[in-house]
């Protein structure tokens, strides 16, 4: 067996390999290798006082920080049996959408656009002036600024700490977003046309996995108690450890059905809230590259749900508390979270004295990983090996990977 | 003019530091002309020619063999190295890791026994290594420190960077005073300036994420920060977060 590596991985978040196993001329077996240097997050955070956790868990990654410090905040808050005021809770939702919104667009303008205009990377895209690249910067700018008003800075935002919020975004701010944002929603579609353009992206077979994200009620959003799963099956957040162990043990022996993989993102998220609402969504020929059309369309969403926060929040008493404050006791909590490439799981343990015990993050690159070595092998089939590594590379960025956050593997139990 | 010669590489780290860059979604079309990006794997899949840098960038600590070598390889091929962001300047929030035993007790909770068998060390800042030309402090930097530094370098000079604390900046803001007034335990006073005390100026206390400021006072610092009902314990752990002990300081 000959093994090709394609490294490094580039145009994706972290540092990763895909290793193919050619024989026979033919693609037999792929290995994903996501070889960060552990920084070991839920070992430092053990010991240590509730109150410490934000600051530093939101460092395990800066595009996701938003998220990670709302995930360990919530279950932390959960554990301590605290809950937050609802302006609170509304400051951490524009946080949230914040994040996705720039997430979203530097995956689709600076790490996919290139891709579909045959470049190495937007600078080129810039210097010719072209239009789309330009208007992508700003789509991103807008998702910074979002982050920087609720969360105080776009990554590792300080706002957010146990108990709720420190400060309210400033009204100037606010409502000088609130025109942008509606003049926004006219260009949206056609700045995200390309990505929903298939002869744009490489031949494709259906996207692979079982398709997890999290459920919280009728409306589609990022947040909710449970997990809901392509199959139809409701799971309670706090039971994540048994299904993700099930499935990857299942799949690892997996000459049986139903061992699949998972798959988690966006186009998870949407494929699963059109199965709620009855109306599945149609096999796009794309295979997995349509996990880039599914974000440009919850571009679209975030932007309106944007709206409706900033309008709320303008609306909201000065009065309005933002934290309640915790009291120290023993308890476990678990979060789970829609970032933008998929399920976050936040768990922890807290002692009598509100020191930490133990403590769980599973990440949505984590959960892809198995999905996206099927994928692989299964793409890449009949590829020519001299297309093999550039192929390799557009299926492992559909997933938006960010390997930063990966923080474990995905332990067997 | 030539354009300037660059490549960004990260170690062990968050890529707070090369988001910063690309936060700067204004300035990118104009860097764009002024900058040949050599090696930038995150936003470039241009191969590396191999060949002389005019400026690197570095983020992130130094934790396992690998990273060393390509460390040394980078230090050799650029004519100013930079080092960007707390990871790379003090080790950061990686340091609290630990190290030693600690280390692979922790390593071995996480990843289980394969990963023990890694090579890693405790992270290290890359000054611990190689002579670094300039610093981009901060956790994350501010996009403005990104601008002076290609701006001054492109016109022949090198950034300056304020010898003040952040409380500076804090009362040119006019902003309420978060320790003194307020009495919360803000690192203002012992924290380099140059974010214009973004955070007490949206109304959150200095995490100290920019390092210390030269002659930081800590002892004083320290004294407040008791007064204010804080444990010696809790405020080690918090005044050393992002600057660390301080002892990288006295190697330069």
């Amino acid at each position: 067996m000959k093994t090709i590596c394609v490294e490094p991985l580039t145009r994706v978040e972290g540092h990763g390999r895909v290793e193919l196993g050619v024989q026979g001329g033919v693609l037999r077996r792929v290995r994903v290798a996501l070889f960060e240097a552990p920084r070991l997050f839920e070992g430092l955070v053990l010991g240590r006082s509730f109150a410490e956790v934000p600051a530093l868990i939101c460092r395990i990654c800066a595009i996701c920080s938003g998220v990670h410090r709302i995930a360990a905040a919530s279950a932390l808050e959960q554990a301590l049996g605290v809950g937050i005021p609802p302006l609170a809770s509304k400051v951490r939702e524009l946080l949230l959408l914040g994040g996705h919104i720039e997430s979203h667009a530097l995956h689709l303008f600076l790490l996919i656009l290139p891709d579909l205009r045959g470049s190495a990377s937007i600078l080129p895209l810039l210097a010719d002036g072209d239009r789309c690249a330009h208007a992508g910067l700003e789509l991103k700018r807008l998702g910074n600024r979002l982050q920087e008003l609720a969360g105080g800075r776009a990554i590792h935002p300080v706002n957010v700490e146990i108990g709720g919020v420190v400060a309210r975004p400033p009204a100037a701010g606010l409502e000088a977003l609130l025109l942008e944002l509606e003049d926004w929603q006219t260009r949206l579609a056609e700045l995200l046309a390309p990505f929903a353009t298939a002869d744009l992206y490489p031949p494709a077979t259906p996207a692979l996995g079982l398709r997890l994200s999290v459920v919280g009620g009728e409306n589609f959003g990022l947040q909710g108690d449970s997990l809901l799963l392509g199959d139809g099956r409701q799971v309670p957040a706090s039971s994540y450890a048994g299904l993700l162990a099930e499935q990857s043990l299942a799949y690892s022996n997996a000459k049986s059905p139903g061992g699949g993989p998972f798959l988690t993102g966006a186009l998870a998220r949407l494929d699963n809230h059109a199965r709620c609402q009855g109306r599945p969504l149609p096999a796009s020929g794309s295979g997995i590259h349509a996990n880039n059309a599914a974000q440009a369309e919850e571009l679209h969403w975030a932007l309106g749900r944007c709206r409706v926060l900033v309008e709320e929040l303008l609306a909201a008493s000065a009065q309005e508390p933002l934290m309640n404050v915790p009291v120290t006791r023993a308890g476990v909590g678990t979060t789970v979270i829609e970032a933008p490439r998929g399920l976050l799981v936040h768990h922890y343990q807290l002692d009598g004295r509100g020191r930490v015990a133990a403590a769980d993050i599973v990440t949505p690159t984590a959960i892809n990983q198995a999905a996206m070595e099927a994928q692989l092998l299964a793409d890449l089939q009949g590829c020519d090996e001299a297309d093999l590594s550039q192929r390799a590379q557009r299926i492992v960025r559909a997933y938006d990977p960010c390997i930063s956050c990966a923080v474990h593997v995905l332990r067997l139990k | 003019m030539t354009r300037m010669r660059i490549a960004y590489q990260r170690f062990t780290s968050c890529s707070g530091c090369q988001l910063t860059l690309l936060n700067c979604e204004r300035e990118l079309p104009q860097w764009a002309q002024i900058l040949e990006v050599v090696d930038f794997a995150m936003a470039s899949s241009a191969g590396d020619d191999g060949g002389p840098l005019d400026l690197a960038l570095a983020e992130g600590s130094i934790s396992t063999p690998e990273q060393l070598r390509e460390l040394m390889h980078l230090r050799r091929r650029a004519r100013l190295l930079v080092a960007v962001g707390a990871c790379a300047l003090t080790g950061g929030v990686n340091s609290l890791a630990g190290s030693g035993p600690d280390l692979e007790r922790l390593s071995e909770g996480v990843y289980g026994q394969p990963a023990v068998a890694r090579e890693i060390f405790p992270a290290q800042p890359i000054g611990r290594f190689v002579a670094v030309d300039l610093e981009l402090p901060g956790c994350p930097p501010e996009g403005r420190d990104y601008l002076a530094l290609f701006g001054a370098l492109r016109h022949g000079g090198e950034p300056w960077q304020p010898g003040y604390p952040v409380c500076m900046e804090c009362r040119l803001r006019e902003n309420l005073c978060l320790l003194i007034e307020a009495r919360q335990p803000c690192l203002g006073p012992v924290t380099r300036a140059g974010c214009a005390a973004r955070c007490p100026s949206f109304g959150v206390i200095c995490e100290g994420c920019r390092g210390w400021v030269a002659e930081a006072n800590r002892g004083e610092q320290f004294r407040l920060l008791l007064e204010l009902g804080l444990s010696e314990e809790e405020i080690r752990r918090r005044m050393e977060r992002f600057a660390g002990s301080g002892h990288e300081n006295d190697l330069r």
